[in-house]
């Protein structure tokens, strides 16, 4: 294989991967701050890219339609934790992932009564022709998804270490009751960490409509996707979570080039499972023992 | 007292179940109403079998309709391909499917909670990759047609009342079967695995070991119920063995109520019907049924976030609810 095909395989597999990096991010964010892994999470992906659609059908300009999807997602995140989550925060995991996954159900269903059930598409934010890097080609809309990636993880990571709200999301995540008792009104974290998980989903699905289209029922296998990538990194761990994002969006697009492109879809599955049963952990968390 | 004890024993209710049964084909020989039962009755052993093991022992699957899927597949590839009578080829689909099951409780149920429901999503998604790609068995994405109808000791099952009275005898005997396992020592310790993990150890209770093997058997009873599937419709393709319908397997046992049986089995007959809803009320127009089938996923949804929020128990706790109070009028 060529130096330069090699690279375009490079070039895809990271585009990709800065998708799965984000929706990871939304997964690590909620969890941080629960210890909840939120079955919803891959509806607010596709909530970005329809509303977009949606949005830009109405008139409004691409950029203002994305706000505006990425804005509406994440109310609907807070109003998804406040109304069916929160009373139930004190039963077990399993009764909060029914109803993230109930959530789930409903969202997308929701979404194919009102978008409709075919395939949306959206221009791209700069038409043009692709630029060439090194013999590769690389699609505009590319540059955009890993600006757009870049400014949310820079964003998050101001947010995390610079702000009071970022302090107190980071002492949640350590431990409700201690936080609680140094006066952090931890139930009003745990609904912004919804809006915020939802926020970054829909700005995923909102930066990589252009290039993939979307419809109602995308969310179920980016969702699996991002959590693959997340717990490749260690959940919980936002700069985990972006690198476990890449890596897993490398290693698709490299068993493409190299072994075959019908059991793309499974290799994320297939990583997936072997981190869940080997290193739950993830590649950069250490092994935590179960209190008894 | 003695009177309501036995009225609410579980042999009972499987001997009215099986009056109601045969019933049915007597009373209304309407084709479509016994396609629709055949559903329903296939649903019910999954849902057994799923009830079992997230409903009793607390482990959650979100991967059932793929070992229904492998039983379905290997049934149809034993039957259509290799020539096997079809009952080996329906034992080959269950053995299969309850070793998939096997090999994934093995590492998978030292996860909890939503680990494991991840671990067994994704294992659904693989099996639906491999359905979808593994052509020269599978058919791929248009799927599998022509399959035969069941057949036992030469004699083919191909009426629609025989297909119906195999499914669901065969659902009635897994019901027995169950409702045996509740009563006896395993059920036991799997209601003591699901309160708490840590105390069962305590008791002596081999956690891992009862977790696996009824794991295994849950996986096995789906296998069961994909191969009586397979025969009984003669076609199967990938997308009824996707995500999206483990994910209702996993609604109706909610809805039907944690801990119970007899929940879920209604849960399973009342959430399969609904889009059927005309096969039971002739007069019902198409609009609404077309309505009904197109509002399925929400009401689902909804009623699963419902159940959870508003009555954890289900339709189980609401059963229990009524026998005590019968109970209680008696006393009196």
């Amino acid at each position: 294989m060529e130096a330069a095909e090699f690279l375009q395989y490079v070039i895809a597999g990271l585009k990709s991967g800065s998708i799965y990096a984000l929706v990871a991010l939304g997964f690590t964010v909620v969890y941080g701050s629960t210890g909840i892994i939120n079955f919803a999470q891959g509806e607010f992906f596709m909530l970005g890219g329809v509303l977009t659609v949606w949005f830009y059908g109405l008139g409004l300009p691409v950029p203002i339609a994305g706000l505006a999807a990425v804005a509406t997602t994440a109310a609907l995140g807070i109003l998804f934790e406040r109304f069916a989550l929160r009373k139930q925060r004190s039963a077990g995991p399993l009764v909060l992932v029914i109803i993230t996954i109930g959530g789930s159900m409903v969202m997308k269903s929701l979404a194919r009564h009102l978008f409709g059930p075919d395939e949306l598409s959206l221009p791209e934010f700069t038409p043009g022709p692709s630029i060439d890097i090194a013999g590769a080609a690389v699609e505009r809309q590319a540059l955009w998804v890993w600006g757009l990636t870049i400014v949310a993880v820079v964003v998050l990571w101001w947010l995390y270490r610079k702000t009071r709200l970022g302090r107190a999301m980071r002492a949640c995540s350590i431990s409700h009751d201690a936080a609680r008792l140094m006066g952090i009104d931890t139930a009003r974290i745990v609904m912004v960490s919804f809006g915020i998980a939802a926020a970054l989903g829909a700005l995923a699905g909102f930066a990589v409509t252009p290039l993939t289209q979307t419809s109602w029922d995308a969310g179920a296998a980016i969702g699996v996707k991002g959590f693959a990538a997340a717990i490749l990194g260690g959940l919980g761990n936002p700069v985990a979570s972006v690198v476990g994002g890449l890596v897993l969006g490398l290693l698709e697009s490299l068993s493409v080039a190299f072994i075959s492109s019908t059991y793309k879809d499974a290799i994320s599955l297939a990583v997936l499972l072997i981190v869940l049963f080997a290193r739950p952990q993830g590649l950069f968390g250490s092994a935590r023992r179960e209190k008894v | 007292m003695i009177r309501t004890r036995l009225a609410f024993s579980p042999y009972v209710a499987i001997a009215i179940a099986a009056a109601a049964v045969a019933a049915v084909p007597v009373l209304s020989p309407d084709r479509y109403l016994l396609k629709v039962l055949v559903y329903v009755g296939v649903n019910v052993i999954v849902i057994a079998g799923l009830a079992l093991l997230f409903g009793h022992a607390g482990q959650i699957s979100m991967g059932h309709a793929a070992f229904v899927g492998i039983g379905a597949y290997t049934s149809a590839y034993c039957v259509g391909h290799v020539g096997l009578p079809w009952l080996v080829g329906a034992l080959a689909g269950t053995a299969l499917a309850a070793a998939g099951g096997l090999v994934l409780a093995l590492p998978a149920l030292r996860l909890r909670g939503h680990y494991l429901a991840m671990a067994t999503l994704g294992f659904n998604e693989i099996m639906y990759v491999a359905f979808r790609e593994a052509r020269g068995i599978t058919g791929g994405g248009d799927g599998l047609g022509g399959i035969s109808y069941p057949e036992v000791a030469g004699l083919s099952i191909d009426s629609p009342v025989g297909v119906y009275l195999l499914v669901w005898g065969v659902a009635l005997v897994v019901l027995l079967l169950v409702a045996n396992i509740l009563r006896s020592r395993p059920g036991r310790a799997m209601r003591a695995l699901h309160a708490t993990e840590n105390g069962a150890l305590a008791c002596g209770i081999d956690t891992v070991g009862l977790k696996i093997r009824t794991f295994a058997l849950s996986a096995g009873l789906a296998g069961l119920a994909g191969a009586l599937y397979a025969h009984s419709v003669g076609f199967i393709s990938p997308g009824t063995f996707g995500l999206d319908q483990s994910v209702i397997y996993v609604a109706i046992v909610v809805v039907g109520g944690a801990g119970s049986l007899a929940g879920p089995v209604l849960a399973a007959i009342a959430l399969t019907l609904l889009p059927y809803a005309d096969a039971l009320i002739p007069g019902l127009g198409k609009d609404a049924v077309a309505l009904l089938q197109d509002w399925e996923a929400d009401i689902y949804g909804i009623a699963m976030i419902a159940v959870v929020i508003l009555a954890p128990a289900g339709i189980g706790g609401l059963l229990t609810r009524l026998r005590i109070g019968r109970a209680g009028e008696a006393h009196v």
